[in-house]
Parts: structure tokens; sequence; C-alpha cells
């Protein structure tokens, strides 16, 4: 039997004005990056999730649409929804990850005036 | 279940059409006009006194506008369609001497499209104990009732007068669970009014806003939130 996952509202902090699916695309993308939701995890159905995080059913609906998309959870007709098994796209998704949060660092650097590494050094350096 | 096959794909569930109305020649209603689209959730948001519940109340067909139309799925609101509207309304009151279970079966006797698997199943989730009797039941207990009265019918359009008022928190989340639970096929349209944003923002797909007798605007959630905007500041910018 694979791990079953249910969803509490203590799973995801949620910015009411951002669109929420994109919050949950993004928080359920971290744990599985983390390996928080294991490979072959069952996740509730929409009807579910939506019920237990009380949100919109569009709002989950367009959630797993978009995970799907990036093939970070597969859908079985008659099934359910689970993580994929698939390595290398969540190998793929991290990389995604690691590479947006650089983009976002050097962006730090440039505000300041720095390249990445100097901002690296600098932050590690002693005093 | 035959309204929904023959109903017309991109037919409003509800359209106002420069609808007015008076009330001993004060002015309650004010041109308004808006649509909701079949199979959303949306809320109807205002301060007390805006008009909500007679605009409610014109969608019933109970009450006639002055001016204007008011239609549901594409054909003109009246009396003849209230087996289409599962209405609950604002501090509606249920037979005291009657215990929840027996409420239910009159009810089920008295609402041709009645679904009792929907009644079983939801009464257990919103935890309605059969054996109380109305008179004892806390506000909170009451309004759950009163929501499954609504639900367990197939009716295609519910309409919610303020749900929450009194009600407490726990009773509050089981409503909103269940209204979204039972949403969740995309089957039926809701409209929900509410003064209490917070419990409800994360649940609408629309919100139209009223203050006095006027629509004061009309959003899709998503591209309010795509803009940077809540519920509640959109609500605050236009009440405020």
């Amino acid at each position: 039997m694979p791990p079953i996952r249910t969803w509490t509202m203590d799973d995801f902090r949620l910015d009411p004005s951002r669109p929420l699916y994109e919050q949950f695309v993004e928080q359920i993308r971290a744990m599985i990056a983390k390996g928080e939701l294991e490979p072959g995890t069952r996740l509730p159905s929409v009807r579910e999730t939506a019920a237990s995080l009380r949100v919109n059913p569009t709002t989950v609906m367009k959630t797993y649409q978009e995970l799907e998309r990036l093939s970070l959870i597969v859908t079985y007709r008659g099934q359910g929804t689970f993580v994929t098994e698939e390595e290398e796209a969540i190998r793929r998704s991290r990389k995604e990850l690691a590479v947006a949060a650089v983009r976002q660092m050097e962006e730090t650097a440039k505000s300041i005036g720095l390249t990445l590494e100097q901002l690296w050094a600098l932050a590690r350096e002693k005093e | 279940m035959r309204n929904e096959e023959t109903r017309n794909l991109g037919t409003p569930a509800i359209r106002f059409k420069n609808v007015e109305v008076k009330v001993k020649r004060k002015r309650v209603l004010a041109d308004v006009s808006f649509e909701i689209e079949a199979g959303c959730l949306a809320g109807l948001l205002g301060p007390n006194g805006a008009g909500k519940s007679t605009l409610m109340r014109l969608m019933t067909g109970l009450m006639v506008p002055d001016r204007g139309d008011v239609e549901l799925f594409g054909r003109p609101a009246d009396p003849s369609r209230l087996g289409e509207v599962s209405f609950l309304p604002d501090r509606g009151q249920l037979p005291a001497h009657l215990t929840a279970g027996e409420w239910l079966g009159f009810a089920a006797r008295l609402y041709p499209d009645w679904d009792g698997a929907r009644e079983a199943e939801l009464a257990e989730k919103l935890g309605v104990e059969r054996s109380k009797r109305i008179g004892s039941l806390s506000r909170g207990e009451e309004a759950r009732l009163q929501l499954l009265t609504c639900l367990s019918r197939q009716a295609p359009l519910i309409i919610l007068d303020e749900p929450f008022t009194g009600v407490d928190l726990l009773s509050r989340e089981r409503i909103a669970s269940a209204v979204v639970g039972d949403m969740a096929d995309g089957r039926r349209t809701f409209l929900i009014a509410t003064h209490d944003i917070r419990e409800m923002e994360q649940l609408f797909d629309r919100i139209v806003l009223i203050g006095d007798g006027t629509i004061r605007g009309s959003y899709e959630v998503d591209e309010l939130r795509s803009s940077g905007r809540s519920v509640e500041s959109c609500y605050r910018e236009v009440f405020a």
C-alpha cells in the first residue's frame, strides 16, 4: 500500500492577495523536492481537498493540473492521484527551484552592487 | 438532472438586468445589473442594509421587481421555478417542537428533489444529531441543520443568506467544508450573501459587491489576486 497523504490547513501558508493555486503549487512542489511527500504517495481527491482546506474546488483542480503539467503528480482514472515515482521529474523540478532561487539571489546581489560570488564571500567573511 | 442537460452552456445561472425595487417609495435597489456563471461559487458582499436580502428574494420569484429583469438559467425568475432554487433565508426558523430527524423526514416529503443518500452523507459531515429537538439546538447546530436541508435537495441553484450569522467557529468551518465538498462536481451554482468575509474569502470564485442598493463591483477573485489584491482589500476599497 502506498502512503496516503491528507491535507490540513496547517500544511499551507496562504497570502490572500496572491492566486491561491499558485501558492499551493509552490508549496506542494517544495514538499516533493524535500522528500516530505514521498514518490508514490496518494493524494486526496479534489473534492476531499477542497473540503478539508475549505477552498474552492476550482483552485484545487488548477493546482493538480499544474502539478501534472510539471510531471510531479499523475492521475490514474478510478485509482486516484499520486506523487510521481519518476526520479527524473523530481530532480528536474528541484533543479528549476534551485535556478529560480539563485536568480533571485543574483537580483538581491545586483541591488547592492555585487555579483553573486561577491555577495556570498561578503556574507561569509569573518569580522 | 434534466435541468442540467437542457441548460445551454454559457447561459449564466443568475442574471439581473437594470433591476429596480421600491418599498414604500424608497428605492431599495437601483439599476442593478450583474451575472453569475453556472457552476461557480459567488459571494454577495456588502454591509447590512445594502439590499442583499431583497436581491435574494427576487431570485426566488417571491418578490417582483418594479423594473428590470431577473433571470435564472436564461428564463425569468418565478415562484413556479422554486424547484430549481434551494434558498436558506436569513434568520429562517424551523419548527421548534420537532426533532431534527422529524424535520428531515418532513422535508424529504415536502421537496420532490430530495436526495436521501446525500442527506445521510451530509448529516454525518455536518454532525447533525437527529434525536435533538430543534428548540434546544444552539444557533450553530440550527444553522447546520438548515444547511443540511438546503443541500439535500438536487436544485441546481443554492442561495444562502448570511449562513454564518451568530454561528460558532467550528460550525462555520463545517458549513464551509460541506459547501465546497458539495459543489466539487461543478453541477451546482452557489450564491452566498455574507458580511463575514474572512471566513469565506478562500471559497469564492466571484464576488459581487453591493452597497446602498447599487452594484459597486463584480470581480473574478483570481483576477483580483493576480493584480495583488485580496477580497478583503477590495471590500475595504469599495466600502471604507
